[in-house]
């Protein structure tokens, strides 16, 4: 662990010695419980954007992608299919979503926070096609093995996710397609130039990216059994806020899989904890893009991030 | 004499409306260094840029060991034993010296279908290059963003000779470098061609080119105006050549 995650370590320690002291309903085993359980979508989709933004790229969609998602699961669910496809609609919706995006984005040329604004639009008004205005409610209980069933001592989701995560670590530090990756996240042109076959590693990133935020929206129904109409607005802002406090960096060529993990820890035992000591839900986005700003703002002026590559260097 | 290893013949290469090179005949012979000069705009890199693989020509022919290619990629060029070291140098700063050695042609094996890379075996390669170039760095694990301009250079031409590179092309090799790293940087281009590697040499510096070049090309405004051994020439001549000063350029561009 390096410097950031272990300041993230602290700060999550902090935060719930604090939480502790001002609500008498925060340091309680269901509260742990519901803390976790609202980490998992963020857990698979901060994953899938830790990848985007090493490679250099972003995805400002995953909140909708996630929902359309949600509905294939949903709409599996209420027809009664077997439960095991059911759970698997969710990633290769979100992988199928992910291939389009990468063909918008890297065979349109666009870059990456413009193409998935476009994409945000479109995806937010086919969930509300979609839905016909009504929330996907009363779902079956078919998925909640996911989250009630443990095997040896934990449940399939913290299964689930360690595996995710430990072939994303297998993929990013030992294989070829990690240093392709943060080769293309330092430069794309010179990883071109050193004959990395960008258009793939793009691609593939996508569309892992898509399928982890798919896999969210399994789990995401899994747990609410419904699907309402604004699923996932605040989704994007809470990936990349996690991610960027994990130490990746918003300009690409750098990540950390353990701070990903504590930053998304961090953010959601911040944001439970607000609601507890009697803060209006309304106010967590604040929260949120308050602490991307000053991590950010504080990078700059640590000089971490290069001023001249943000394109603010004086001409 | 043997035979050269690249023979470019004719080669064009228009953007739109704007010519940048027109009708370049040129020879690359193993073991020898061969220099391009020529002012900004000459059309040195975009020559280069053609033998990498970079950009396509939009005329004329490249022939290797007397085998015509086209080159569609880099890893074209590269695979034909071309390895550019480019000007800004291709390397990836939050990466390893190894793994920038290695970058597009990791060395792997392959585990359940999963390819695995092979990291002791690319470390030791690389101390092994690093040692044979004499090019001090301790460390193959060291990122890249923590060396100094020549060191970065001798990771470029590592990168180059893993290849297996028959044809080392350099771009501006010393363009930034102090004193001490650029003579260590033009030693260790004389060491390329002594190996047996043909190597091109971009250069805005004359005295430089005097001292590691064997045969000297000049550009100007997308033609080659000169070709002189390094022994036949001196400096004030290619200088001429290079402002356009001298006769035969005068009459050459009158012709044109």
């Amino acid at each position: 662990m390096n410097g950031r995650e272990w300041s993230l370590l602290i700060a999550c320690i902090l935060a719930i010695i604090v939480f502790s002291v001002a609500s008498p309903y925060y340091a309680t085993s269901g509260n742990a419980g519901t803390v976790l359980r609202n980490s998992i979508e963020l857990l698979l989709v901060g994953l899938g954007m830790m990848l985007l933004l090493a490679m250099g790229g972003i995805d400002v969609s995953v909140g909708v992608v996630m929902g359309l998602a949600a509905i294939g699961v949903g709409r599996a669910l209420g027809a009664g299919v077997d439960p095991v496809l059911t759970a698997l609609v969710g990633p290769l919706t979100g992988a199928l979503l992910g291939l389009l995006t990468a063909a918008v984005i890297v065979l349109g040329r666009v870059p990456a926070i413009v193409g998935t604004l476009g994409l945000f639009g479109v995806y937010r008004t086919a969930i509300f096609v979609l839905l016909g205005g009504q929330w996907l409610s009363g779902l079956p209980t078919g998925l909640t093995v996911l989250l009630g069933t443990t095997i040896l001592g934990l449940p399939v989701a913290a299964w689930v996710i360690a595996l995710a995560y430990l072939a994303v670590w297998i993929a990013l530090r030992r294989t070829p397609f990690g240093l392709h990756l943060l080769a293309i996240g330092n430069s794309e042109e010179k990883a071109r130039l050193s004959g990395i076959p960008v258009v793939k590693v793009r691609f593939a990133t996508f569309i892992v990216s898509g399928a982890l935020t798919g896999l969210a929206a399994t789990f995401y129904v899994a747990n609410y059994r419904n699907v309402e109409m604004t699923v996932g607005s605040t989704l994007a802002l809470d990936a990349i806020a996690a991610v960027v406090l994990g130490g990746t960096s918003i300009l690409g060529g750098k990540c950390s899989l353990v701070g990903t993990v504590l930053g998304v820890l961090l953010l959601r035992i911040l944001q439970n904890g607000l609601l507890l000591t009697g803060v209006p839900s309304l106010w967590q986005p604040v929260v949120t893009g308050g602490l991307l700003i000053g991590v950010l703002g504080f990078e700059v002026l640590s000089n971490r991030l290069s001023l001249s590559r943000l394109g603010w260097a004086s001409k | 004499m043997t035979a050269p290893f690249l023979v470019a013949r004719g080669i064009a290469k228009r953007f739109g409306a704007l010519t940048a090179l027109s009708d370049v005949d040129l020879e690359i012979r193993s073991g020898e260094v061969l220099a391009l000069l020529g002012d900004n705009g000459a059309g040195k890199s975009t020559f280069i840029k053609i033998l990498a693989g970079a950009h396509p020509a939009s005329d004329g022919e490249l022939i290797i060991e007397g085998v015509p290619v086209a080159f569609s990629s880099p890893k074209d060029a590269a695979s034909a034993g071309i390895a550019t070291i480019f000007q800004e140098l291709a390397l990836s700063e939050n990466l390893s010296i190894s793994e920038n050695v290695f970058l597009g042609r990791e060395l792997k094996r392959s585990v359940l279908g999963v390819p695995f890379l092979r990291r002791a075996d690319m470390r030791q390669r690389v101390d092994g290059l690093l040692k044979e170039l004499d090019a001090h760095i301790s460390d193959p694990e060291a990122p890249v963003g923590s060396l100094s301009g020549g060191q970065r250079q001798a990771v470029a031409i590592c990168r180059a000779l893993n290849l297996n590179a028959r044809l080392v092309i350099m771009d501006e090799p010393t363009a930034a470098l102090a004193v001490a790293e650029t003579r260590k940087v033009l030693a260790l281009t004389r060491r390329l061609a002594e190996r047996g590697c043909a190597v091109v040499l971009i250069s805005h510096n004359i005295s430089e080119v005097f001292e590691v070049a064997d045969r000297i090309v000049v550009f100007r405004r997308g033609r080659k105006v000169a070709e002189r051994l390094r022994t036949e020439t001196n400096p004030e001549e290619i200088v001429a050549f290079i402002t356009g000063a001298h006769p035969d350029v005068r009459a050459l561009e009158k012709a044109n």
